[in-house]
């Protein structure tokens, strides 16, 4: 009722200032370099709509020692990516209950990781040997 | 007598009639086993500084009143014990993304004037029912869909984890939430109609990023994260005009 | 200060204030509701409710068995026309909380279920898992929000009323956050602000439940009724006093001494066998089973915990399932405050004080002797529990005699005649100067010093059981510790925003008048009835001269003066109350 003034502390740097929200941060973090990877993919579509040379000229590119470096960390990271994003999955799933108990979380989410390595498997094997 | 050791308590200090920053202030509190971080607030206030204030009441968790942060981690204090931080020191402050009232104690208006109000939290029945009529029936499974969701105590910690109310204090947030699902999936209610507008909004399920941080944190086990993001889902049905089609009760 | 214009102000926002504004706004939604709380209502003891809420519902039982059951729990000293009334209404409160979104435990078909609880003859207890209070007060909460006549002021703490032309005309509350004052002009006023365990250092009860309430109404010449009767309930943890609800027992649940023997047979509640078996052994009546701990405790046979003398309550035979299903709260505080696993271990547990059963008194209606005042809930003594209070008896009564006081205030209301707006002004103003006043003070004794002195004194000489001469110390003492308060406390905090050691201060003159309440009413009952149990020449029940209230009245700085006034029997002529005996083991639900 009556106003009484209050002190409003500074949202500056949260994300520091817990381990959680660092966590947190490298996860959101990591969409930006698979957005890169995805420019460099889309890139080399076009490339090949363009003629060999072009295409060639891409595919030069992917080896210099830059885009190995970007390609390692972009690997890293968009795994760590796929790996939340099957750890926080179970929260968008509806409630789902077995035998009276409520389905636990890591169920589902190592169904996810299977389900993603057994898929990254399977396009290596056939990109290996098409 | 157990063993009485001495441990550092640090808390924040603010005075709303001084003014200015807030200040830590340390003290040398005695404990043993079972003295809880509350119990060591309650010590100072007794025998060192009676100014110092904080919020409590029932002592075992249930009626959400004592939320701190304590070093840095949002917690009820009752449940806490300085044993667990012995022999560091613990520091003490107000719930994070509230303004700080007094000390300990934070402006909570902005959930219990405008955020739970704002969620309808109560059944919308498809129609009045008389007392002489009896009881509702509703069965285990019906129960188990929104039991979870109605334990939350109101204490705040989920508010303090999440760093989108910290940013945007618009977002209704995570316990608001989780009740406006605990009520949607209640058997007894149809009220979906008149909660989709929030739900739907920017304020309502769109402003969690799912950080989780809530879920985490929260002392009964709501899994707020889980009511708000499986509601992301029911959001975009209902945009799309086929959740009526899905779920012909209007129920969650 | 502030003025504030409303019809009816509700004080105290748990569960019979709730309940008790939602009626207001049901019965007339024009009529203005100020709901004033000195915490945010769900913060409210209610909360902390464990166990369920009574209310015949099952084909093998009947109000004459409920009302059979609270009469005699009461050991006789119930008002049965009351008690006639609550037990009729109890069902279809618990109904209407249903309707409301209470998520009450159900059986497999989807009905609601009910279960044992001590010193009753059938299944009759609603519950919600072991948090049944908490339920309660977050469906009262949430549904108030349905009803925009309800004003609520929340972090409000009521300190006076205003009385005038013999009648209740205002209440003066301080609005915490800043330490203004504010004046609410009403017609009628309905106090519903709790116990007041807090007289007491070991107790089950949250720092809120300081019997402010019945502190106010004893300063404006309402008596208080039945002190004397202080409940011990008999499992609440040894140091904190943090309660294990009865529910445990009502389950099958067992309790020990150190020889792992179940020592209640000793106590007249017995034989052991076949158990589960209602109103023997442990669903006994609350009194005997802290009685019997007490007399264990002094034959040596209780077990030393590093907390306290303790007994040991075992639930090991229920299994895994049935603990988390039904006992999910009890679980988390036992691992929680001494580290047991209710699961593989027994859980240590002692008596600690948990529910006043007397009060501010009124009648059927909730009608007190002033005019125009109100009470319902633990704050009341409207005449259900006598002498000893069933649990689960309380849950129910707070929505029952919640709904009466809503309802009864909202029709005095729109008679009565609206006062003068700032007639009062002065009389709200000598309020405000008094509490100002225990501000500011140099010199004076710490306040922490004369509440532990008020523990230690009520815990020796008002026990579990009494003699005269402990009882005669602790008045004296009590005596000596008013004046010590009015002499002057000095308190650390000078600021007026959010000073809680202002409102300890304040709270303490109440619970401290209340303890002297409590003890001169114990000290001249010469006779042992339910809780109130002597251990001198007055060990027996005494029906020709004892059958009747004791009535406390505020004598300003003195001791109260006592009163007496008689006790309605209708149906149930007094008997010896009888527990335990022969009997069928009962399937549990």
């Amino acid at each position: 009722m009556a106003q009484v003034r209050t002190y409003v502390r500074p949202m500056g740097g949260w994300w520091r200032r817990n381990p959680f929200f660092v966590r947190y941060m490298i996860r959101e973090a990591s969409c930006v370099f698979l957005a890169i990877y995805t420019v460099i993919l889309l890139v080399g579509l076009f490339r090949l709509s363009q003629g060999e040379s072009a295409y060639e000229s891409w595919r030069a590119a992917l080896v210099s020692p830059v885009s190995i470096v970007f390609h390692w960390v972009a690997l890293l990271t968009v795994s760590y990516h796929a790996y939340t994003w099957w750890k926080v999955s179970p929260k968008t799933a509806p409630d789902i209950r077995v035998a009276g108990r409520p389905l636990p979380d890591l169920v589902i989410a190592a169904g996810g990781w299977l389900a993603t390595i057994g898929a990254s498997v399977l396009i290596y094997l056939l990109v290996r040997w098409l | 007598m157990a063993d009485t050791r001495t441990i550092e308590i640090e808390v924040l200090r603010y005075n709303p009639e001084k003014g200015g920053e807030p200040h830590f202030q340390s003290f040398q509190v005695p404990f043993s086993d079972d003295t809880s971080v509350l119990q060591g607030l309650q010590y100072i206030k007794d025998h060192l500084d009676g100014s110092l204030t904080f919020r409590w009441s029932c002592r075992m968790a249930i009626c959400g009143s004592c939320g701190k942060m304590v070093n840095g981690v949002p917690e009820l204090s009752c449940h806490k014990f300085l044993r667990e931080y012995y022999p560091g020191k613990v520091r003490i402050e107000p719930l994070n993304h509230f303004p700080v009232l007094r000390d300990l104690v934070i402006d909570q208006t902005d959930f219990f004037e405008k955020k739970l109000p704002s969620i309808k939290p109560y059944v919308v029945p498809k129609e009045e029912k008389p007392v002489s009529a009896g009881t509702y029936v509703q069965t285990p499974q019906q129960f188990h869909k929104y039991y979870q969701y109605s334990q939350c105590i109101n204490c705040l910690l989920c508010y303090a984890a999440c760093p989108q109310y910290g940013l945007k204090p618009d977002f209704t947030g995570p316990a608001a939430l989780a009740l406006l699902h605990r009520y949607n999936a209640d058997s007894r209610d149809r009220g979906w109609e008149e909660r989709a507008e929030l739900l739907n909004a920017e304020e309502g399920v769109w402003g969690c990023t799912l950080v989780g941080y809530c879920s985490e944190v929260c002392p009964k086990h709501v899994d707020p994260a889980h009511a708000i993001n499986q509601n992301k889902v029911n959001s975009t049905m209902d945009y799309f005009g086929v959740r009526k089609l899905l779920m012909p009760k209007g129920g969650g | 200060m502030q003025s504030i214009q409303t019809d009816v102000v509700v004080v105290g926002g748990g569960g019979a204030g709730l309940r008790a504004a939602i009626a207001v706004a049901e019965s007339d939604p024009r009529l203005r509701v100020a709901l004033v709380s000195k915490v945010v209502p769900m913060r409210s003891h209610t909360v902390a409710a464990e166990g369920g809420s009574a209310g015949v519902i099952r084909a093998d039982d009947s109000l004459d068995h409920h009302f059979d059951d609270t009469v005699g729990g009461g050991d006789w000293l119930c008002d049965q026309d009351v008690v006639e009334y609550f037990v009729a209404h109890c069902a279809e409160e618990m109904t209407q909380l249903e309707h409301w979104g209470c998520p009450w435990s159900r059986k497999d078909d989807g009905q609601v279920n009910v279960r044992f609880f001590g010193g009753m003859k059938v299944q009759r207890t609603w519950f919600a898992a072991d948090k049944t209070g908490f339920h309660m007060l977050h469906t009262l909460f949430q549904t108030s929000h349905k009803y925009p006549s309800i004003k609520r002021y929340d972090e409000f703490f009521c300190a006076d009323l205003i009385v005038e032309d013999g009648r209740v005309q205002g209440v003066v509350a301080i609005d915490i956050a800043s330490g203004e004052f504010y004046l609410f002009e009403c017609k009628a006023a309905i106090i519903c602000t709790g116990g007041a365990g807090r007289v007491y250092g070991q107790n089950t009860n949250a720092g809120i439940v300081t019997g402010d309430g019945m502190g106010i109404a004893f300063r404006h010449g309402v008596p208080l009724r039945d002190m004397e009767f202080v409940q011990y309930h008999p499992t609440a943890l040894p140091g904190t006093g943090v309660l294990i609800t009865e529910g445990c027992r009502g389950e099958g649940g067992i309790l020990t001494n150190k020889d792992g023997y179940r020592y209640l047979q000793d106590y007249g509640l017995g034989p052991p066998d076949p158990w589960p078996r209602p109103k023997a052994m442990e669903l006994g009546p609350r009194d005997r089973l802290s009685q019997a701990f007490w007399h264990e405790e002094q034959k040596g046979r209780t077990v030393a915990t590093a907390l306290g003398q303790a007994v040991w309550l075992d639930l090991r035979h229920l299994g895994a399932a049935k603990i988390h299903e039904r006992l999910p709260l009890i679980t988390e505080v036992a691992k929680t405050f001494v580290g047991v696993d209710p699961v593989v271990s027994p859980i240590p547990v002692r008596p600690a004080v948990h529910y006043t059963m007397g009060g501010i008194p009124c009648n059927a209606h909730t009608e007190t002797p002033l005019k125009g005042l109100y009470a319902a809930g633990e704050c009341s003594s409207v005449g259900i529990h006598g002498a000893n209070r069933l649990g689960s008896n309380s849950l129910a009564e707070i929505v029952v005699f919640g709904k009466v006081a809503g309802a009864r205030a909202a029709q005095y209301s729109k008679s009565a005649p609206a006062g003068r707006p700032g007639a009062f002004r002065k009389q709200a103003e000598a309020v405000e100067s008094r509490l100002l006043g225990l501000l500011g003070r140099d010199k004076g004794e710490r306040l922490a010093t004369i509440r532990d002195e008020m523990h230690e004194t009520m815990e020796t000489g008002v026990g579990i059981f009494r003699k005269a001469d402990g009882m005669q110390a602790t008045c004296a003492k009590l005596a000596r510790l008013r004046d010590r308060y009015r002499t002057g406390l000095k308190l650390d905090d000078r600021n007026r925003a959010f000073n809680t050691e202002w409102l300890s201060a304040i709270e303490l003159g109440f619970t401290l008048e209340i303890a002297e309440a409590i003890a001169v009413s114990a000290l001249n009952r010469k006779e042992s009835r339910g809780a109130h149990t002597r251990l001198d020449e007055f060990k027996e029940r005494d029906d020709a001269s004892y059958l009747k209230h004791t009535l406390a009245y505020r004598t300003g700085d003195g001791p109260p003066r006592l009163e007496y006034s008689p006790v309605t029997i209708t149906k149930s002529a007094p008997k010896t109350r009888v527990y335990g005996g022969e009997g069928k083991k009962v399937e549990l639900t």
